[in-house]
């Protein structure tokens, strides 16, 4: 009990004589926090939305005639060589009109002068989840296109490479940002503990004369070190969520939000984040611990 | 308080210690020494003798360039630092430079030394004002040491070696800059301490006026080697040899 006492007032003593310090480096590992957490949370995001419209993925070949039923299992067969796939369906022009009306439901009116002939048939091709890699689907759809008959060959792909390109991009920010929060974050609290040791030097080196313990001189450093990570990255994530409630309500109603059915972090993604400044910080101590205090 | 020579171990053994300071400062030389439990020691001789580095010598802060150090039954060169840390809250060290925090209180300074061992806030409280009661400091208590005399600092520096009640308190010149009233309280305290809580006590000194006329050993460094002190009776110098 004695012991945690004097920790913490050991602790509270350090923050108070270079206070000036410490809040600018509260408000830099804060920042960090918030610049890392506010693209990650853009990916994060961005991942969940490909995640959603790779489901979607279907290959639409259109012939410029239909295909027999005899023929089909041999079509099938050869597809299925080439990539893997999850089901086949064959459209003919019949099915393709009854699913066209049946689209329109009250509308289907205007179908009445034409005839059922005039929707191409189709294959509707469905690769299984594991083909989400955008060449791998330009391969496919370039394949399907030497299929006999085939006239054109529909993948949304080139929506899906854009989307893929911005993600990517993403992705490197993130990492970016990652990379600055790590440097960031160990080298400005190791970087104020050293003020901390230096403003204390004489107290430390007296405290050694007297038999301080290894414990008692470095806890209170340790510590200083991890609430530093725990207070930056909370307001980090708090200004953070609080940025994302304004724009949410903001922007409430159909809109981009909607669109990509935005969300905040899961409860452990954000525990993971704090933890993670947490021990950053006290690996920047630990630093600084090792450094400049030889017990 | 009475020892029995033959059988005790000693509290802290030098044998053949020698220290050369680089590049050939030769501080003490060739010593052997025995300071058994509840003894009080003085070690005396002029200045640059090798006092200060004797008593560095048996605290840690510097290591012997040749010969054996014994503190407590355990060699200090094979101690380790952890070991080191918690022989030195045992032992009360009252520097001749003092060491204490200019900008802290007398109280903030000698309740570091308390701190160090997790004693509770109340005790030392209690502590501190017995200890400055004793040297006569009460009303200095939460004054700055750095704005105390250089009398008062030295008392300051012997309550914190002090405050423990160590089993080896180790007193630099404590006397260096006292009036005769204040070295009658210091050497109060010694036999305080030695009677009360049992310490073994090991005082540097040039001073003669304090080991006078004492029925305790006093011990005489000349140029780092040491010899019983000249105007000791045959007694003394035959429990030096024990
Ligand atoms: N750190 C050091 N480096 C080099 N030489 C030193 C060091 N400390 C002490 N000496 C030398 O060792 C010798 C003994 O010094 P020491 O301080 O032990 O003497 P002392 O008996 O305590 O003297 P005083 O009564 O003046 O305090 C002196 O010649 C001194 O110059
Ligand atoms: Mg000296």
């Amino acid at each position: 009990m004695q012991f945690l006492a004097y920790i913490l007032r050991q602790t509270g003593k350090n923050l108070r004589q270079t206070w000036g310090t410490q809040v600018m480096t509260l408000l830099t590992v804060t920042l960090s926090v918030l610049l890392f957490a506010f693209f990650f949370l853009i990916y994060t995001n961005m991942l969940r939305a490909s995640a959603r419209l790779g489901d979607d993925v279907r290959l639409i070949v259109y012939l410029d005639q239909e295909v027999a039923e005899q023929m089909r299992p041999g079509l099938e067969k050869k597809i299925r060589d080439f990539g893997p796939v999850e089901k086949i369906v064959f459209v003919s022009r019949t099915e393709a009109f009854a699913r066209l009306s049946a689209q329109l439901g009250k509308e289907k009116d205007v179908l009445n002068d034409l005839g059922p002939d005039f929707l191409p048939p189709s294959i509707e091709v469905y690769p299984l989840k594991t083909l989400n890699d955008l060449t791998k689907i330009s391969q496919f759809s370039d394949f399907l296109l030497t299929l006999p008959h085939a006239a054109k060959v529909q993948s949304g792909s080139d929506w899906l490479r854009r989307f893929g390109y911005f993600t990517n991009l993403l992705r490197a920010v993130v990492l970016l940002s990652g990379g600055l929060l790590i440097i960031s974050m160990t080298f400005i609290v190791s970087y104020t503990l050293r003020l901390t040791v230096l403003s204390r030097q004489g107290e430390l080196e007296i405290l050694r004369l007297l038999g301080a313990t290894s414990a008692y001189i470095r806890l209170p450093l340790l510590l200083e070190g991890m609430l530093q990570g725990f207070l930056g990255s909370s307001l980090g994530l708090a200004a953070l969520y609080f940025l994302y409630q304004y724009i949410a309500s903001r922007f409430s109603g159909p809109g981009f939000l909607k669109l990509f059915d935005f969300a905040f972090f899961p409860p452990e993604l954000t525990a993971s984040i704090l933890l993670a400044g947490i021990v950053l910080c006290t690996v920047g101590s630990l630093f600084s611990i090792r450094r400049f205090i030889r017990i | 308080m009475p020892r029995d020579a033959s059988t005790d171990k000693p509290l802290v053994e030098l044998v053949n210690v020698t220290k050369i300071y680089p590049p050939d400062v030769v501080a003490v030389e060739d010593v052997s020494l025995r300071i058994y439990k509840g003894e009080i020691l003085f070690l005396t001789g002029m200045s640059g003798a090798g006092k200060t580095t004797l008593i560095k010598l048996i605290c840690c802060l510097e290591t012997p360039t040749r010969g054996l150090i014994e503190v407590a039954g355990r060699d200090l060169s094979r101690i380790s630092s952890a070991g080191i840390q918690r022989m030195r809250q045992k032992i009360g060290v009252a520097y001749q430079d003092f060491r204490l925090l200019d900008k802290q209180t007398v109280l903030q300074n000698i309740a570091m030394a308390m701190e160090v061992t997790y004693t509770s806030t109340k005790v030392i409280r209690a502590r501190v004002d017995e200890l400055l009661a004793l040297l006569n400091l009460s009303d200095k208590r939460d004054k700055l040491a750095g704005e105390l005399s250089r009398g008062e600092q030295q008392r300051v520096a012997l309550a914190r070696a002090a405050a423990n009640g160590p089993s080896l308190l180790l007193a630099d010149e404590p006397t260096g800059n006292l009036d005769p009233t204040a070295t009658e309280l210091v050497i109060n305290l010694f036999r305080h301490l030695n009677e009360k809580n049992g310490s073994t006590i090991v005082v540097a000194t040039h001073d003669p006026s304090i080991y006078a006329d004492t029925e305790h050993r006093v011990m005489a460094l000349n140029k780092g080697q040491l010899s019983a002190h000249p105007n000791r009776s045959p007694r003394q110098i035959e429990l030096f040899e024990a």
